[in-house]
């Protein structure tokens, strides 16, 4: 066995950090999409609402991995500067300027929306459109870069796919969408008489419907390809195929993370897609399918940290 | 090209010309230097350095010290030692610890409480010594000073020589023990009755076939690791073959060319049969029947070779190794193979340890290995078993007039236990305190030693131990709170061997001598006192000063009277070099062979026994008169091996296998008239221990062992040791464990005769069927928090590795519970390798 | 036997080199005296025929790099293997390999750990490590630790503060058996050159394609999941907290 020398702070840590990311990318995205923003209506509400979540999470995560840091441990408190003395091409000094350019972008983001009553072309107008198209690509770098992070070591066969990285994008954007759909439903107005969402939660419902099958397939893939390799790529996957972490992997992330939401969403969204019909969601529902996004892509994150140190290089 | 052999070659031809000053070794530029200077890891300064030896084990090799920051920081191996060549084992590197222990002991400790309670009071060194002197002056006084009982277990050199010969022998007691039959003595013993000297070196450098019968060369041994470096480069460098009897796979065996699995107290059988391949196959001509010439073989000490001949052939005739793989377990045809591998080697050396003594029959197990070394001429020849070559030290005697010292007869054992245990009988002496019979000590010292967990009978021991009324004082001389100074009544704390002096002597595997001296790096720790420094206190506060003061002082002397040392600038020389060999030295072989001169025997007082062909000095034999010493004879005269001279063989007088500790003749005897005449068998015979033969067929054997990085119980305080070996799980075959129902890793128990331990089982293939082995370095419950998770009475908290004992609560437990205190009926020796135990799932 | 046991020849290996580092001049075996300010490139052979086992090595490493309780930079595992009595136990000595390419080296954000250009050793500049641990998940042989005391990445450094001032590694000069060799593999005359040379060696996991300067000489590459789906028995022991080989 060998040691776990990232534990949870890091484990939260690339939940986190993917989730502020996924948020802030969806939201940067969706204010694009509707025409920059220019209008007023649900894409800016559903923005502003990512906007304002997206650097909470990022920032209370990298507040967590430098908790994880040997010479934090070790009393040294501002030791972590070094990272930024330096830049090079390890996936984390990389990560770390992405990460610490999107923590900026995204307060700056985030300030454009801060107002009384935001709005389509008010005074923060271009910094909001500005910040917006460096929120897409900064928030894809630091979700795409935790999984690069992880992936670039031959030594940790579990982590050492492309396939890795693709599969923490999703996910993160995923539980981007999930956090701002919980977000609107715990705090948003948006509710009618019944007790039911109105139709603005479609877009939010569907794209996260498409992402978590899209999800599924990488997911597929991950294994397919593992799964079919020797070696110790093999011998790790054993961890998620018949080992330690099987029942975590398959009933809490794939089953509890992946399968149950996009049946629920399914169950919703399948009428307004195929039949045009009103989009009505119980806000119950809606809490839980974001819930259990959002359980799915914590549990992804611990399964693969965790899978990835206990597992290793077979031979000698 | 410079390459590893030359290199060595070089170093040992600087250290030879005696240039080669503690940092000086000239090599090419681009080879990195081999050592022997030290810089800091934190300032890159270099380190203060100082020449030394080690003492974890009793091979004591030459090391060096380093020091920063007036603490011990590193000990390196002494690259000018002929002996070790600078190389230096697990244990010696670990010496680092027992300096820097954070629960040594720092000052006289007294009692408070009830005896093993824990409680003690911190007492000046003046009120320690003053009560201890107190009680020694009024034994004395009162005309018993055999009441004072001294028992030490590692006690050599300088040490021995100031506190036995010195400071002891001047106070008058003789009850004095040693630990020699818990750890080599039968061995000793057995060497005693055939080659006369104690100790055997093998000379690894020139031998083409090793045979070894338990021995653990590669990871224990009393001259470790300057024989196991050689052995090493013997099988890498010349592809020696060897061959290794052992009840388990030891290193020793692993590294082996053949491990042959063998019964455990069956090693007789074994060498038994080969003798008979050696003889009934003539394989005995040539080297073998030349060396017969020296050997004796018959009552008749001057029988031909060819009644020998005959005499050993009849003899081995009912040894078949068809007999003996009954016994053994061993094939008889590979027990013909190597037998035939062996005595056509030449050189070749059988070697052997306690796997092969620590038994009922050992004695014998040890004397026939001497005989098939002997019939195959392998003894003392280079590439052979030999004779230990040592330094000869000079030194301060102490006071000239001694009295005739005193003792009470606890040594021994009781009556007829042993028919001659020359080396005592250690692990029976708080038997025989208990006993009473003997009589009892009023004063009982230990001295690096520890009999509480050393021996047998654990209990037993701590009972005995614990009670006031066998046992009224108690004194240990101890660095460390061991399980035996936690019952002690007062405990006086000697700083441990890094911060210590003395010259040093132990023997060479090259049979050349080398002298060497420790010296301390550092003061010693907190009030911790050389209890050399203390005897010499305690001689003045006795009126009977030793003249000398200390323990330096004693070593500074030693070098001046040594002349050899002197010759090259005495005690200045071996503080700055630490090791001194003569360079023109030839290598010692083949001493018995040397012609004793006609003026030595033909002196007036000397005379030749008729009935052993011997030569010896009635005079030195404390006899009156010529008449008296030819009526008596040789042989029937107590010590008179003392006064021995030489051996008349045809018509010449050679020096022989000289006598040390029984009234031998001046042959190699295969043949012992005093063991017959003590009616042991006189050659090498097949016996077997009555509960063996007794055994059921579910029983096992336990065994024990040593491991590399492990001390007895001596070291296991040094954290990187006992991070590297800190539990000793039950060995076990898989046969033996599927019958039990014992998986890997269980928790099994064991009972023996006398009690039954719960340990985890070791369930692998790399030990014999019928056989448990544990070794006896674990399961403390005392000596510090490294080794127990209990801090000593004084135990400070300035290591901060103290919060890093991952083992914790995982110590592995002591075998000697149930380890019964069973002496070898001939030498007395301790039996560790014959328990019968049942073993059943916990 | 895995099959990963591979056989590195000088002239491969020096091919390697060249095309791994701009470091190395020479590309033949029987090159003339090199060039003086010539850079070094520091390795060990371990030669496992004369190791036996005795640990020596660890707790030298561990007096002369005072390294903390539950931590190694060296240590030995022991292979045993076989079916009664038919056994065999071999030993492997384990240590930093200073990869000719380290990945320990290339993912570290900070640059605190680097191969010396002067003699190729690979090490970590604790003043500017922020304990980060990836080079401790990147390293394909479990070499690194964070140290306890200071927070950040150790690891044996081939005792740099003894090789710098012209002695060899404190493991090297206390090995019983001779059986760790350590130079400049760029002087063809070195005995690490020449043993390297001559022998076949091996080195560990090298389809890692670290480039590992540690060789070694008859090591048993046994792997306990092999052997297991040969219905072979084989026990690993690595006398350390982490009891199994990593
Ligand atoms: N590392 C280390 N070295 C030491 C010591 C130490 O404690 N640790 N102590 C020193 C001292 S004081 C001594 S006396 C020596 C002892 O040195 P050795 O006698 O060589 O060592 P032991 O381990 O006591 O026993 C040797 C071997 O005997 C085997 N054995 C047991 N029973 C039998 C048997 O019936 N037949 C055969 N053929 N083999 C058997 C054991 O499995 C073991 O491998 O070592 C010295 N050196
Ligand atoms: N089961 C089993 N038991 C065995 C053996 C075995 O193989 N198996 N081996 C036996 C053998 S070969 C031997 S030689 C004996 C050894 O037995 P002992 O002679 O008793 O030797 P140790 O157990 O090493 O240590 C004795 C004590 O010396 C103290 N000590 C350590 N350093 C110093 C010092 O510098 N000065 C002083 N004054 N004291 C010190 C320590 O407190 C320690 O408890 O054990 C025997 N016991
Ligand atoms: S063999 Fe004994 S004396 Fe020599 S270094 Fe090892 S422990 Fe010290
Ligand atoms: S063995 Fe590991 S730590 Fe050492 S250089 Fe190679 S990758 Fe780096
Ligand atoms: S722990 Fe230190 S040496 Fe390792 S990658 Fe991080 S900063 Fe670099
Ligand atoms: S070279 Fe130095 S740091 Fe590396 S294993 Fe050897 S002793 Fe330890
Ligand atoms: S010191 Fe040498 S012989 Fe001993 S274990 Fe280490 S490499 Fe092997
Ligand atoms: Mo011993």
């Amino acid at each position: 066995m060998h040691e776990l020398t990232w534990g949870l702070p890091v484990i939260l840590y690339l939940f986190l950090g993917g989730l502020g990311a996924g948020a802030g990318a969806v939201s940067a995205s969706v204010l694009l999409r509707s025409g920059g923003g220019d209008q007023a209506g649900l894409g800016f509400k559903i923005a502003r609402c990512g906007a304002l979540i997206a650097p909470i999470p990022v920032i209370l995560g990298t507040g967590l991995i430098v908790l994880e840091l040997g010479t934090f441990q070790a009393g040294n408190w501002f030791r972590f500067i070094n990272l930024f003395k330096v830049i090079n091409l390890s996936p984390m000094s990389i990560g770390s300027w992405v990460l610490g350019l999107f923590i900026m972008v995204s307060l700056v983001y985030a300030y454009t929306f801060l107002k009384a009553d935001p709005h389509p072309g008010d005074d923060r107008h271009q910094l909001r459109k500005l910040s917006a198209w460096a929120m897409v690509i900064l928030g894809v770098g630091v979700a795409l870069y935790t999984g690069i992070l992880l992936g670039a070591m031959p030594a940790r066969p579990f982590w050492n796919s492309p396939i890795l990285a693709m599969l923490f994008l999703v996910s993160a954007l995923s539980t981007g969408v999930a956090v701002i759909l919980l977000g609107r439903s715990v705090f948003g107005k948006h509710v009618d008489k019944e007790g039911k969402t109105t139709s603005d939660a479609y877009l939010l419902a569907s794209s996260d419907m498409l992402l978590i099958g899209f999800e599924i397939l990488v997911i597929f893939l991950f294994i397919m390809y593992s799964h079919l390799t020797i070696g110790s790529v093999k011998v790790a996957m054993g961890v998620i195929l018949g080992g330690e972490l099987t029942t975590l992997f398959w009933f809490g992330f794939v089953f509890l993370g992946l399968l149950l939401p996009i049946l629920i969403e399914l169950k919703y969204v399948i009428p307004t897609l195929l039949f045009q019909k009103q989009y009505e969601i119980p806000r119950s529902m809606e809490v839980l399918v974001s819930v259990l996004v959002l359980i799915g892509g914590f549990l992804l994150r611990y399964v693969v940290v965790i899978a990835g140190q206990i597992t290793g290089s077979i031979g000698i | 090209m410079l390459n590893r052999r030359n290199f060595m070659k070089l170093s040992a031809a600087s250290a030879t010309i005696g240039l080669c000053g503690a940092t000086v070794l000239t090599q090419a530029a681009d080879l990195p230097e081999w050592g022997n200077k030290g810089y800091s890891r934190k300032t890159g300064r270099e380190r203060k350095m100082v020449p030394s030896a080690c003492y974890q084990c009793v091979t004591r090799c030459p090391n060096v010290t380093y020091i920063e920051d007036d603490r011990i920081v590193k000990i390196e191996g002494q690259l000018n030692s002929i002996r070790s060549e600078g190389v230096m084992c697990a244990k010696g590197q670990g010496g680092v610890n027992q300096a820097n222990d954070p629960d040594r002991i720092l000052y006289p400790l007294r009692r408070v409480g009830k005896r093993g309670e824990g409680q003690w009071k911190r007492v000046s060194w003046d009120e320690a010594l003053t009560e201890l002197s107190g009680r020694l002056k009024k034994l004395k006084d009162e005309g018993t000073p055999e009441k004072f009982m001294f028992h030490y277990g590692r006690m050599k050199s300088s040490t021995s020589k100031m506190v036995k010969s010195a400071f002891l022998a001047t106070y008058g007691t003789g009850t004095i023990g040693n630990h020699t039959s818990i750890c080599e003595g039968g061995k000793w013993v057995a060497q005693e009755f055939t080659w006369g000297g104690h100790f055997d070196t093998w000379d690894f450098d020139n031998t083409r076939f090793v045979l070894n019968f338990g021995s653990n060369a590669l990871e224990a041994g009393t001259n470790h690791i300057p024989t196991s470096h050689r052995l090493i480069r013997a099988m890498a460098e010349r592809n020696v073959r060897m061959v290794t009897f052992d009840v388990r796979l030891s290193n020793t065996a692993a590294k082996s060319s053949e491990w042959v699995p063998i019964k455990p107290g069956t090693d007789l059988a074994v060498v038994l049969a080969m003798c008979n391949v050696v003889m009934s196959e003539d394989l005995y001509q040539g080297d073998g029947e030349a060396f017969l010439k020296y050997c004796k073989a018959t009552r008749d000490n001057f029988a031909s070779v060819e009644e020998k001949v005959a005499a050993l052939k009849k003899h081995f005739a009912q040894y078949t190794a068809e007999w003996a793989e009954k016994e053994s377990g061993v094939s008889a045809s590979l027990i013909r193979r190597i037998a035939r591998e062996f005595a056509t080697a030449h050189p070749a050396v059988v070697i052997s340890y306690r796997g092969a003594v620590a038994h009922y029959n050992g004695n014998d197990t040890e004397r026939a290995i001497q005989t098939l070394a002997s019939i195959t001429g392998n003894i003392d020849n280079p590439g052979g078993r030999c004779k230990a070559v040592g330094p000869k030290w000079k030194y301060p005697h102490g006071p000239h007039d001694k009295p005739k010292a005193r003792k009470l007869a606890l040594m021994d054992g009781p009556k007829g236990a042993a028919v001659s245990p020359n080396h005592h009988m250690s692990h029976n002496i708080l038997k025989m305190i208990k006993d009473g019979s003997a009589g009892r000590p009023e004063i009982y010292m230990t001295y690096t030693y520890t009999p509480v967990y050393a021996n047998g009978e654990v209990q037993e021991n701590i009972d005995i131990l614990k009670d006031e009324s066998l046992i009224p004082f108690f004194v240990s001389i101890n660095p460390f709170y061991d399980e035996s100074a936690a019952l002690a009544d007062l405990i006086l704390p000697e700083p441990p061997y890094p911060e210590r002096w003395d010259w040093e002597d132990m023997v060479s595997p090259v049979q050349i001598a080398e002298y060497y001296i420790r010296q301390p790096g550092t003061k010693p720790l907190g009030e911790t006192r050389d209890f050399g420094d203390v005897v010499c206190e305690l001689a003045e506060r006795l009126d009977m000063p030793l003249g000398f003061k200390t323990k330096k002082e004693f070593v500074q002397k030693s070098c001046e009277m040594t002349p050899l040392i002197k010759a090259v600038g005495g005690f200045e020389y071996m503080k700055k070099q630490g090791v001194y060999h003569d360079p023109k030295a030839k290598p010692v072989f083949f001493s018995y062979m040397k012609e004793v001169p006609a003026e030595k025997y033909e002196q007036e007082t000397v005379i030749l026994d008729d009935e052993t062909g011997v030569y010896w000095d009635w005079k030195k034999a404390h006899l009156h008169s010529e008449e008296e010493a030819i009526k008596k004879g040789y042989a029937h005269t107590k010590k008179a091996y003392k006064a021995y001279v030489g051996q008349l063989i045809g018509n010449t007088v050679y020096s022989g296998f000289k006598p040390d500790k029984v009234n031998k003749s001046g042959y190699m005897e295969l043949y012992s008239n005093l063991l017959e005449d003590k009616g042991v068998p006189p050659l090498p015979t097949w016996t077997k221990a009555p509960e063996h033969e007794a055994m059921d067929t579910d029983d096992l054997i336990m065994t024990t062992y040593k491991v590399a990085t492990q001390i007895h119980s001596r070291s296991a305080n040094c954290k990187f040791l006992t991070e590297l070996y800190h539990k000793n799980p039950a060995w076990i075959n898989p046969v033996e464990a599927k019958k039990r129902n014992i998986a890997d890793g269980d928790m099994i128990k064991v009972k023996s005769a006398i009690g039954e331990i719960e340990i985890e089982a070791r369930v692998t293939p790399a030990i014999n069927l019928g056989v448990l082995a544990i070794s006896h370095h674990c399961g403390h419950w005392q000596y510090g928090r490294y080794a127990s998770g209990n801090k000593a009475p004084t135990g400070q908290d300035n290591d901060p590795d103290l919060d890093r004992i991952w083992w914790k609560g995982d110590q592995g437990e002591h075998p000697n519970w149930i380890i019964a205190n069973a002496p070898d009926p001939v030498n007395g020796q301790m039996r560790w390798m014959d328990t019968v135990v049942k073993v059943r799932k916990a | 036997m895995s099959e990963s046991k591979q056989q590195v020849s000088r002239r491969d290996f020096i091919k390697k080199m060249a095309t791994g580092s701009a470091a190395v001049a020479t590309t033949t075996v029987s090159s003339v005296a090199l060039p003086a300010e010539k850079n070094k490139r520091y390795a060990m052979v371990i030669d496992t025929r004369r190791c036996v086992g005795c640990q020596a090595c660890s707790v030298a490493c561990k007096t002369e790099n005072d390294v903390p309780l539950g931590e190694t930079r060296n240590w030995v595992e022991y292979i045993e293997k076989g079916e009664f009595p038919n056994v065999r136990r071999s030993f492997l000595p384990r240590l930093c390999n200073h990869c000719e390419d380290p990945q320990c080296v290339s993912v570290c954000p900070t640059g605190a750990t680097y191969k010396r250009k002067e003699d190729g050793i690979v090490v970590v500049d604790s003043d500017v490590c922020i304990g980060c641990k990836y080079c401790i998940q990147a390293c394909p042989y479990g070499m690194r630790f964070i140290n306890p005391k200071t927070g950040t990445a150790d690891k044996c450094d081939f005792c740099l503060h003894r090789v710098e001032k012209g002695l060899v590694p404190s493991c090297v000069n206390t090995c019983q058996g001779r059986a760790r060799i350590f130079g400049d593999l760029n002087d063809p005359q070195s005995e690490v050159s020449q043993l390297v040379a001559t022998n076949a060696t091996t080195v560990l996991r090298p389809e890692m394609g670290t480039g590992p300067m540690v060789f070694y000489i008859d090591a048993d590459h046994t792997d306990e999941r092999d052997a297991e789906k040969q219905g072979i028995y084989v026990r690993i022991d690595t006398h350390r907290r982490q009891q199994k080989r990593v």
